[in-house]
C-alpha cells in the first residue's frame, strides 16, 4: 500500500468516526482494548493491553487515532491495562461466537464471489441462532457483521459470564455437533411386559423436547410422514435408500409408518430393529446440515479481543455494524455495512486487481488502471489492497 | 454454634467451617497438641490417594471434623496437583455416598429431623437453588450451571452435545444430579488450595508431609511425561508435525492439536518454534503466539490435548494403527506415546532436544 493511499485511508477514516456516533460495549471500562494503527510495511501491530483510562473518551481517541482496527476484550478484569493476563486479574467474559467464511465448509474459496461468501455465513448464522436462542435459551445476544468475512454473535448472559474454557468448548461442541453419540441422545424406557410375556420389553425413545435428539426425531418424522403419503412401491425405493436397508426392512418399515405413526411421533425407535438403524443415518445427515461451524478458539478463549461494532474494518473499508434482530433477515452486509460518509461523490484511484465487485447494490465491472470511482467502492478496493490512491 | 455429627460428616459445608471458627480453634494449636486429628487428617489424605476416599470417620466428632482442616493444610504444604486432586476427588466421593444414602432414608421416613442434609440444603450450599428445578421425569439444570459441574465429567453421555437441551435447562436424571453435586464438593474442596500455611504449623507437620512425597513417590502419581522422541508420537500427531513441517497451512483445530500436544510432553515455546521452523514461510511470530497461548502465558487457563473422540470428529484422526485399536482403546493421543515409552528401552530413546537437530 503506498503511503498517499494509507494517509488517504487514515484520513476519511477519521472523518467517519468524527461523524459517527459510537456506543461502547457494557462495562467498557473493565475490558481491554487494542488497535492497529495504520503503519508501514506488510506487518501490522497491535497496540493492546489498554484500558479506557490509557485511551480516554473512545469518540475522541478514534477520532484522534484513526486506526486501521478496533478491538475490544470479551473478558472483564480488575485492571484491563495490565501487560499480562495475569496480573489482570479475570472476573467474566462474554460468550462470542465467530462465523467466517474461511471455515466454512460450503465455502469453496476462489470460487465464491464474496456476496456468496457472505450470504452463506448468514446461512449459518441463522443456524448458531436457532441453538442460541432455543436450546440455550439466551437472551442477551448481539448480532454484530464483521465487518469482513462473517458474523459475530456475543452472549452476555450472567449464566455464562464465569464459564472457563473447558465448559465454553462444550458450547462450542454443542453447536458444531461434535462429539455427538446417537446412543446417549436416546432414552430409555422400560415397558411392562405384555400379557404372555414374561420379560419387561425396553423401548427407545429420541427425545422430542429439545437438544440434538429432537434435531434428529424432526427428521425423522419428516421422512416418516413422507413414506406414510408415498405408495408402497415408492416409499420401499426412498427407504432402500438407506445402507442396510433392503426391500423386506423396508417394507416393515413402510407398514409401521402407516399403522403406527403415533409412536414414532413419540419418538419411539423401538418399533423395529430397521427404524433405529435409519435414525441413526438420519443423525449423521442432521449433523452435517444443521450445525454451526464456528470458529472454535474465539469461543474458547476467555481473554479474546474482538472487533468493536460501529468501528471501520481496515482490510475492508467496510463498517462493523451491529444488527438489530428485526432487521436480520433484510440486512445485507454489502448495502448495510458502507458506510454514509464514503458514499455520494467520486475520488480518483488507480485500480490494480480489476474484476468484478458487487457494493452498496451496484455492480461494478472494474477495468485496470487511474479512474473516478464512488468514493466507498474505491475505499473498499484500496483497504483489499486491490488499487491505490491516485491524483485528483 | 456447637460443632455436630452433621459438620463432621460434611465438613466442607460453610457451617462446618462456621463451628469450627466459633469453637475458636488454633490450628497450629491442634497440630502440636492433638495426636488424634493430624493422624486422622494424614489418613484422610492417604486413604484418599491409595482408595479413593477418606477413610472411616474417627469415633469423636471434634476430630473427625477437625482432620479435615488439617488434610487441606497437609495437601498444601506437599502442593502437587495430583494429590490435590486425588484427595478433592475422594472427599468427593465420601460425602457423594454419604448423601446418597441420607437423601433416601430421608425420603422414606418424610422426616426433617435436625441433624439431617436435605437436598435442598446441598443445593443451597452451592448456590444451585435457582438453577435447578425438580420435574416429573428428574431435574433441569441451568445450563451454565450444568457446564460448570459436567465439563470435567467423565463419559459420553455428560457431554452437551448429547444432552437434551431446551431453552436453557438440561434435562437430568435423579442420580445424575446427585453427580453433579459430587462435582460441586469437589470443586469446593479445591478452592483456595494450596493454602498459605504459617511456618510453625509446617514445622509441627514434617513428618507426615514427607510421608505422604513417600507414598506418592511410590505410586508415580507425580511422573509427568518430559520425553520429546518423535518417532514414537501417534500415528495423528506425526502427520500433524510432518504438515507443519512441510509448511502447509493447518487448520485452527489442528494447530491447536499439535502444539498442546508438544506442549504436554514438556516441550516449551521456543523447542515448538524450533521443531516447527523447518520451513522459513511459516511464521514465527505467529507460531510463538499461538503456542504461548495454549500454553496459558495469555490465558488463564491451560489447555489441554483433545482426546482421540475430537480427533476423529475433527479428522485429524489419521492412519490409526493396532496400538491405537487395541491398545489405548482410541482413548487420548499421550496415552499412545506414553505406551511407546513405555515400551522402549529408556537408554535408547534420544530426545530430539538433545539431538543434534534442535535449536538448528
Ligand atoms: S486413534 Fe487416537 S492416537 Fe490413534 S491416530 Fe487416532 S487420534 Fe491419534
Amino acid at each position: 500500500m503506498h503511503e498517499q493511499t494509507r494517509a488517504y485511508l487514515r484520513g476519511r477514516f477519521g472523518d467517519y468516526y468524527r461523524r459517527t456516533g459510537l456506543s461502547p460495549p457494557p462495562d467498557a471500562s473493565e475490558r481491554e482494548w487494542g488497535y492497529v494503527p495504520w503503519t508501514e510495511g506488510p506487518g501490522e501491530t497491535m497496540v493492546r493491553h489498554r484500558s479506557l483510562l490509557d485511551l480516554g473518551e473512545l469518540g475522541e481517541f478514534l477520532a484522534r487515532e484513526r486506526p486501521k482496527h478496533v478491538y475490544f476484550s470479551a473478558g472483564r478484569y480488575d485492571d484491563p491495562g495490565a501487560s499480562t493476563m495475569s496480573g489482570k486479574g479475570w472476573r467474566s467474559s462474554d460468550l462470542v461466537f465467530d462465523l467466517d467464511a474461511d471455515h466454512l465448509p460450503s465455502v469453496v474459496l476462489g470460487e465464491d464471489s464474496y456476496a456468496t461468501m457472505l450470504a452463506k455465513c448468514k446461512d449459518a448464522l441463522e443456524r448458531l441462532l436457532d441453538f442460541l436462542d432455543d436450546d440455550f435459551g439466551f437472551e442477551d445476544l448481539t448480532v454484530v457483521f464483521s465487518g469482513g468475512r462473517g458474523y459475530h454473535v456475543h452472549v452476555r448472559d450472567e449464566t455464562v459470564r464465569g464459564l472457563d474454557s473447558d465448559a465454553r468448548r462444550e458450547v462450542v461442541d454443542y453447536v458444531r455437533g461434535i462429539g455427538l453419540e446417537f446412543d446417549h441422545l436416546v432414552d430409555e424406557e422400560t415397558v411392562d411386559g405384555e400379557a404372555g410375556r414374561v420379560s419387561p420389553a425396553t423401548n427407545r425413545y429420541l427425545p422430542a423436547e429439545g437438544g440434538w435428539g429432537a434435531r434428529v426425531h424432526e427428521r425423522l418424522l419428516e421422512l416418516a410422514e413422507a413414506v406414510r403419503e408415498q405408495d408402497e412401491e415408492t416409499a420401499i425405493e426412498t427407504l432402500s435408500a438407506y445402507d442396510d436397508i433392503g426391500e423386506r426392512r423396508a417394507r416393515a418399515m413402510y407398514n409401521i409408518a402407516g399403522d403406527r405413526f403415533e409412536e414414532i411421533e413419540r419418538g419411539n425407535i423401538s418399533a423395529h430393529t430397521a427404524f433405529e438403524q435409519v435414525a441413526e443415518q438420519v443423525a449423521a445427515v442432521t449433523v452435517a446440515e444443521e450445525n454451526a461451524p464456528i470458529d472454535e478458539p474465539v469461543t474458547t478463549d476467555t481473554n479474546r479481543l474482538i472487533r468493536l461494532p460501529g468501528s471501520l474494518h481496515g482490510g475492508s473499508g467496510l463498517a462493523v455494524v451491529r444488527i438489530e434482530r428485526a432487521d436480520l433477515d433484510a440486512f445485507d452486509p454489502l448495502v448495510d455495512a458502507v458506510p454514509e460518509t464514503f458514499v455520494g461523490h467520486d475520488i480518483a484511484v488507480d485500480v490494480t486487481d480489476p474484476g468484478a465487485v458487487e457494493l452498496n447494490g451496484e455492480a461494478f465491472d472494474l477495468d485496470e488502471g487511474v479512474q473516478q470511482l464512488p468514493e466507498y467502492l474505491g475505499v473498499f478496493l484500496m483497504a483489499r489492497g486491490r488499487a491505490e490512491k491516485a491524483q485528483e | 454454634m456447637a460443632i455436630e455429627p452433621l459438620h463432621a460428616r460434611y465438613p466442607f459445608l460453610g457451617a462446618a467451617r462456621r463451628a469450627v471458627d466459633e469453637a475458636g480453634v488454633d490450628l497450629a494449636q491442634v497440630v502440636a497438641s492433638e495426636e488424634a486429628v493430624v493422624e486422622r487428617g494424614l489418613e484422610r489424605v492417604e486413604t484418599a490417594v491409595a482408595e479413593r476416599e477418606v477413610g472411616d470417620p474417627h469415633r469423636r466428632t471434634r476430630v473427625e471434623l477437625l482432620s479435615y482442616p488439617v488434610a487441606r493444610v497437609l495437601v498444601s504444604l506437599v502442593d502437587e496437583r495430583v494429590l490435590t486432586r486425588a484427595c478433592a476427588r475422594a472427599e468427593a466421593a465420601t460425602a457423594h455416598e454419604r448423601f446418597t444414602e441420607e437423601f433416601a432414608t430421608t425420603a422414606e421416613y418424610k422426616s426433617t429431623a435436625s441433624g439431617r442434609l436435605t437436598l435442598a440444603d446441598l443445593l443451597a450450599e452451592f448456590d444451585l437453588t435457582a438453577a435447578v428445578r425438580e420435574t416429573p421425569d428428574g431435574y433441569r439444570v441451568e445450563v451454565g450451571a450444568y457446564l460448570d459441574l459436567a465439563a470435567d465429567q467423565w463419559g459420553d453421555e455428560w457431554r452437551l452435545v448429547n444432552r437434551a437441551l431446551a431453552d436453557g435447562e438440561v434435562r437430568v436424571g435423579d442420580d445424575e444430579l446427585l453427580e453433579l453435586l459430587r462435582q460441586a464438593v469437589r470443586h469446593r474442596v479445591e478452592e483456595g488450595l494450596p493454602l498459605s500455611v504459617p511456618d510453625p504449623v509446617a514445622t509441627e507437620l514434617d513428618d507426615e508431609v514427607d510421608r505422604i512425597r513417600e507414598t506418592l513417590a511410590e505410586l508415580e502419581l507425580t511422573r509427568e511425561i518430559d520425553t520429546v522422541v518423535p518417532e514414537l508420537f501417534p500415528p495423528c500427531m506425526k502427520h500433524l508435525l510432518d504438515r507443519v513441517q512441510k509448511g502447509d497451512h493447518l487448520e485452527h483445530h489442528s494447530r491447536f492439536a499439535i502444539a498442546s500436544f508438544l506442549t504436554s510432553i514438556g516441550m516449551t515455546t521456543d523447542d515448538i518454534v524450533d521443531l516447527f521452523e523447518v520451513n522459513p514461510g511459516f511464521g514465527e511470530e505467529a507460531t510463538r503466539y499461538q503456542v504461548d497461548h495454549i500454553r496459558g502465558k495469555t490465558s488463564p487457563t491451560e489447555y489441554s490435548p483433545p482426546s482421540c473422540a475430537t480427533m476423529q470428529s475433527y479428522g485429524d484422526c489419521v492412519n490409526m494403527d493396532d496400538i491405537c485399536e487395541d491398545v489405548i482403546d482410541q482413548s487420548h493421543p499421550l496415552n499412545y506415546y506414553e505406551h511407546r515409552l513405555d515400551e522402549s528401552d529408556e537408554d535408547d530413546l534420544v530426545d530430539w532436544r538433545e539431538s543434534e537437530d534442535a535449536g538448528a
